[in-house]
């Protein structure tokens, strides 16, 4: 294998804190990764979390003192050099093109003057040969003489970020750092600098290392990314793979935060903020705002170790899987005809922390029988299901109660799944008597925590009201109080608002997604209404039959469905809109 | 540029009419007073009076008067000195090159050093040197002018006696060449040049030294540390470059100050220029003369004024738009 | 069950009297603390000058030109008044000097500057016309001329200092009043029937006051500067014996320098002087560090 271009091991970049001299802040805390010849690398990571402080370290920017570790570049050592040792290597080897093309530029010399001065400082040109190298540089971008002979305030900003970049390339770098590209600009300059950057990539098989938080264009330029948090990294791998299914929770959450066309799914942040720079997390330094955090996240750093083809720091190996159905089996027999329904057949499928799976499908596909299964009302007959790893035709005893407190299901029809004699507070204090959970003051304040959670009055008189008191929707609300009460980790919803109109509905499945952001749960929901299920699910599995006949992530199967069957149901899926023809499009 | 011309234009209307009409319009008519055999500043020089008279013509209507005077400004008559009876523009003219000598000699050297130490100091942040010049600095642009002057007096002119005391040369000496001349010139701008520098460069030193610690903090400074250049170039070529704009636009506010303060120290060190010319004429209330001296002066910061706005507009290709 | 305000007001003042002294040594900095200190010593001595000096500065307490002694420890200038008194008092007519400049110069900057700033439109346009003219004329050949038409008295002089040290100051605070005018709550105010005396002390006068304040220390200092200067050139008040007046008088005596009598009667005035200026431009950076923390620190 041969080695890397430029390999960085360990390296720490700390400044003291400019309000407390005897602070460190730690911008950059043990980040290592390689970049071999011709290759990208995308770091990616919110502001703050020293993507910048990289990039700079990288060319040396920083005082003497504040870097520790290794950067490699074919194999000498960068980090023990002086600002003397450094001057050659700068912009020659390792060019960096910064964020605010602004700023970069002195206001007071012509800007060809600036593109022409490094290669006189490296390649020795003479004058005039530095000109006419920069005027072929800046033609490729589309500008011209004009440009060169003017000041900086004399050019608008996206000129002046192509300018830059013509002069970072100015002295055919090995390594090109770009600092976030693509910020600030309107969408087409921003696919002309892609491309740009892309030819460049090709014709010169110069490594690039692309700063950014805009993940679209990480899809199109790297090959690799990675996926900064707070100073240290969290993910590593394959553009394709970290962008589309990452592990890491955080690189998970940025995702979903990312707005992107072919996603009808609402936006969703991660909970919680950064980290004060100087005072971060012990442990794992996402644990705060991690859903899944256990124990040992709050007390150890997780390295960053291999899982698969790519790097995840996380003690749990990333995103954990909370169900895994495999090849998954139940037949009924009609009564003493000896006529059997195979209601699942083969069925295979993942829940993973914080996802949305989607199943969909018509009125006997199985997925209620499906539903139940998962929750352990009835019992398959082959395949198994397992609960965060744990097999649970393995279990027995307290194992087993304990995982079925942390699977709890939203049935489909709520009448009948609530006893009329009850009142509201005993049904959904229900979960918490079976499983024997706390005093009864606390099992209280438990329902009405889930009650409020709901949107429910949780006051005395509503406490004290029985079923048939209560509206469809109110009922439907009061089983998925119920569900939530043992707060699980796990929820599967079967047709949860069948029973409630549009505005209802809305409501609802925004508050259930909250919850599910809030705790990381999963959910599975079932549901024949294709449009609903588009607005939150991550993953759609679509069933027929019995049989799991197409899976995949949300965007993909409604925008490119492969199965025939898949395609009738999207295109029977309600939609109503006008055109100009005047004719409603409508589907059903 | 064009408004800050016409700006200087009307400024300068400004000050021949205030030379005008101040000592027409302020309280104790003291002109009148030159005239008026009961006071105590009569002038009993017949001639003098009559020059005195002929130039005010305070018995004329104002507007003949405004008339008079500006034309006969314009065309270099000023009146007549009270106390030496000699046309005020000849007086003026011979006080002048002394000023000038001083003022300039010393705001070049002020600027020269004030650069130089102030970028210096900027590179070297925070180090020992920094400090000291710092507090240096403060303490010199604090001190009044003559106060520093008087202390550099004592120490070089009376206590180590290596310059001399007073005065713009050797009086009645008589010079074998040119060089000679140089010599006993610059022995005796030395002390009043180098106390002038001293109230100067302390600010100038302090801009310098912020304007460049400004500079370098800015991000093209970055970039162009990061593209590798050396650190010459970085310092002169680009730091220096853009710290000198607001330097050289301090230098308009400055000018005024260094003509004022070179008023101070020629009373001071009794050096022929303008200043000992307006000491003196004031103990005589010799008030043709200080009208004088105050219309080249005023006339004098003016155009140092936009001077050095122009080359402010010259060197910031930003404002060149305007 | 009421308690009398001013006792509460009065406890609270003094218990938190050293914890407010903290909190403004340190938002003014090193610099601005140490011309704090320096100007309050000031003003202590010229308040205090008749209990401090130990004759009347106008008194001939001794023979002319005596040595510092035990009597006079400064000893006596040429006519036999007691130097270390003179200098006492000088503080007191400096400090005048600078109140007096100060204030009148900020009174004509915020009516000025303020009605400019809050007018807008024709007026703000004029009146900054006539700023600029009056700034770009040169100060002290102005007041020489001035000084020696008008003849000596100290109050013409710090009439005179008002009136050209106003524009200056004018400027900076029509430009704070220039946009606070356009700042979103003072239209909200308006917006709820405030009429303009309610906005003036309410929100603006409240925002230009630390501009008042940085104001005031800059006035003083020019005054100190432009007084001790004219004093020594013999255009002071004669009957006002201050620290430039001294110096003056000094330098009047023939063979000054030769003698080592410039320790004693030159040296102290002109320090005196110095370190006044000092304080209040130390002060002054103080407070304009306060005005804008976002400066860098050098």
């Amino acid at each position: 294998m041969t080695a890397p271009l430029l390999a960085v091991e360990n390296l720490r970049v700390t400044f003291a804190a400019p309000d407390d001299p005897h602070a460190a802040i730690r911008a950059v805390d043990g980040v290592s990764f390689d970049l071999a010849a011709g290759q990208s690398l995308a770091i990616v990571g919110e502001t703050g979390s020293g993507k910048t402080t990289l990039a700079r370290a990288l060319l040396g920017l920083h005082p003497a003192g504040a870097v520790a570790g290794s950067i490699r570049l074919d194999g000498a050592e960068l980090v023990a050099l002086d600002e003397q040792g450094w001057r050659p290597i700068r912009w020659r080897r390792i060019a960096l093109a910064v964020q605010n093309a602004g700023t970069a530029f002195d206001p007071v010399q012509r800007v060809g003057d600036q593109i022409a001065e490094p290669m006189r400082e490296h390649l020795g040109l003479a004058d005039s040969a530095a000109r006419v190298r920069a005027l072929d540089l800046v033609a490729e971008l589309g500008l011209g003489e004009r440009h060169l002979r003017s000041y900086p305030h004399q050019l608008s900003g996206g000129e002046k970020q192509r300018l830059m970049l013509a002069m970072a390339l100015s002295c055919a770098p090995d390594v090109l750092i770009v600092d976030e590209p693509t910020s600030g600009q309107d969408m087409l300059t921003r696919a002309k600098m892609l491309a740009f950057l892309n030819r460049v990539r090709q014709d010169t098989g110069i490594s690039l290392l692309l700063i950014s938080h805009d993940l679209a264009a990480v899809a199109r330029l790297a090959d690799r990314v990675a996926v900064l948090y707070a100073g240290k990294l969290a993910e590593v791998g394959p553009a394709r793979d970290v962008l589309q299914r990452p592990r890491h929770p955080y690189a998970w959450g940025l995702l979903n935060a990312y707005p992107n066309m072919t996603t009808a799914r609402d936006l969703r942040g991660v909970r919680g903020g950064l980290p004060d720079p100087a005072h971060p997390p012990t442990g794992c330094r996402f644990h705060p705002r991690c859903t899944q955090a256990v124990d040992e996240c709050r007390r150890i750093e997780p390295p960053l170790q291999p899982v698969g083809d790519w790097l995840v720091a996380c003690h749990l190996g990333g995103l954990q899987t909370l169900l895994r159905v495999d090849r998954l089996a139940k037949t009924f027999s009609l009564n003493g005809n000896g006529f059997r329904v195979e209601a699942v057949r083969d069925a295979s499928l993942d829940v993973l922390e914080g996802e949305v799976v989607a199943v969909i499908g018509e009125t006997g596909s199985g997925k209620t029988t499906l539903g139940r299964l998962v929750a352990g009302m009835l019992d398959p007959e082959s395949g198994a299901i397992a609960f965060k790893g744990q097999a649970l035709d393995s279990l027995s005893g307290p194992a087993l109660k304990d995982v079925r407190k942390q699977v709890q299901l939203i049935p489909q029809d709520p009448f009948d799944t609530v006893s009329p004699r009850l009142k509201v507070a005993e049904i959904v204090r229900e979960p918490l008597d079976v499983q024997r959970i706390g005093a009864p003051a606390e099992r209280m304040a438990a329902v009405r925590e889930a009650l409020a959670a709901v949107g429910l009055p949780d006051g005395d008189s509503f406490l004290a009201r029985r079923p048939h008191e209560l509206s469809g929707g109110q009922l439907q609300r009061l089983v998925i109080a119920r569900a939530l009460v043992l707060e699980p980790k796990l929820i599967v919803a079967d047709e949860p608002m069948s029973m409630l109109d549009a505005s209802e509905q809305a409501k609802l499945i925004n508050l259930l997604k909250d919850i599910q952001n809030e705790r990381g749960m999963g959910l599975l929901l079932i549901s024949h209404d294709v449009a609903l299920v588009r607005k939150v699910a991550d993953r759609i599995v679509v069933m027929r039959d019995g049989a799991i006949i197409e899976s995949g992530p949300a965007s993909r199967v409604v925008t490119q469905p492969q199965h025939a069957y898949t395609r009738a149901l999207l295109s029977a899926a309600p939609a109503f809109d006008w055109f100009e023809d005047g004719d409603p499009v409508s589907g059903g | 540029m064009k408004s800050r011309f016409a700006l200087t234009l009307v400024s300068l209307w400004a000050v021949l009419t205030l030379n005008f009409l101040l000592p027409r319009w302020l309280p104790g008519d003291p002109l009148a007073a030159l005239l008026d055999p009961d006071s105590s500043s009569y002038v009993y020089n017949a001639e003098v009076r009559g020059a005195l008279e002929a130039y005010y013509g305070l018995d004329r209507p104002l507007g003949e008067q405004y008339a008079a005077y500006l034309t006969g400004a314009l065309g270099g008559d000023l009146g007549r000195s009270i106390r030496l009876n000699q046309p005020v523009s000849d007086l003026l003219r011979e006080h002048l090159s002394w000023t000038l000598l001083l003022t300039l000699s010393a705001l070049i050297a002020a600027s020269l050093l004030g650069v130089i130490a102030g970028s210096e100091a900027a590179w070297r942040r925070r180090s020992a040197a920094d400090r000291l010049l710092v507090v240096t600095g403060v303490l010199a642009s604090n001190a009044p002018v003559f106060f520093t002057g008087m202390i550099l007096l004592i120490l070089f002119g009376v206590e180590l006696r290596w310059l001399p005391l007073a005065g713009g040369r050797t009086p009645f000496a008589r010079y074998d060449n040119a060089l000679e001349q140089v010599r006993d010139y610059g022995a005796h701008l030395l002390l009043p040049a180098l106390t002038l520098t001293l109230a100067l460069v302390g600010s100038k030193f302090l801009l310098v030294r912020n304007s460049v610690i400004g500079v370098l903090g800015e991000d093209f400074m970055l970039v162009a540390r990061a593209k590798g250049l050396s650190p010459r170039r970085l310092k002169r070529h680009h730091a220096l470059r853009n710290a000198i704009v607001p330097f050289v636009h301090h230098l308009t506010a400055h000018a005024g100050f260094a003509i004022t303060g070179a008023l101070f120290i020629e009373t001071l060190f009794n050096y022929p220029g303008m200043g000992r010319l307006i000491f003196e004429s004031v103990v005589a209330r010799d008030y043709p003369v200080i009208q004088g001296v105050f219309l080249v002066v005023s006339v004098l910061v003016l155009c140092a004024n936009l001077l050095a706005d122009w080359l402010t507009a010259r060197l910031d290709p930003r404002t060149q738009e305007a | 069950m009421q308690i009398t305000l001013p006792q509460t007001a009065r406890a609270i003042r003094q218990s938190r009297a050293p914890a407010a002294i903290r909190r403004l040594a340190a938002s003014l900095g090193a610099e601005g603390a140490i011309g704090l200190a320096l100007l309050v010593a000031f003003a202590i001595v010229g308040i205090s000058a008749p209990l401090l000096a130990p004759y009347d500065p106008a008194a001939f307490s001794g023979a002319p030109l005596e040595r510092p002694s035990a009597d006079h420890r400064l000893g006596t200038n040429d006519v036999g008044q007691d130097i270390l008194s003179e200098l006492i008092a000088g503080a007191r007519i400096s400090l005048a000097v600078a109140l007096g400049a100060a204030g009148g110069t900020v009174l004509l900057a915020v009516l000025i500057g303020g009605a400019a700033g809050y007018a807008g439109g024709w007026i703000d346009a004029a009146l900054m016309r006539v700023v600029d003219v009056l700034m770009a004329l040169p100060q002290l050949p102005l007041l020489i001329l001035i000084t020696a038409l008008l003849g000596a008295g100290l109050g013409q002089m710090v009439l005179v200092f008002a009136a050209l040290f106003w524009p200056g100051t004018a400027r900076i605070i029509r430009a704070q009043v220039l946009s606070l005018r356009r700042r979103g709550y003072v239209a909200q105010a308006r917006g709820f029937g405030a009429g303009p005396v309610y906005i003036l002390r309410r929100h603006i006068l409240p925002a230009i006051g630390p501009l008042i304040v940085f104001g005031l220390v800059t006035a003083a200092a020019r005054a100190v500067v432009f007084e001790a200067g004219l004093a020594f050139l013999g255009l002071g008040d004669p009957t006002a014996k201050s620290w430039g007046l001294m110096m003056r008088y000094a330098l009047n005596l023939p063979g000054l320098l030769l003698s080592d009598r410039w320790l004693w009667w030159l040296l102290p005035p002109g320090l005196c002087v110095t370190v006044l200026i000092l304080a209040l431009n130390l002060l002054g950076i103080g407070l304009e560090h306060r005005l804008d923390p976002r400066l860098k620190r050098p």
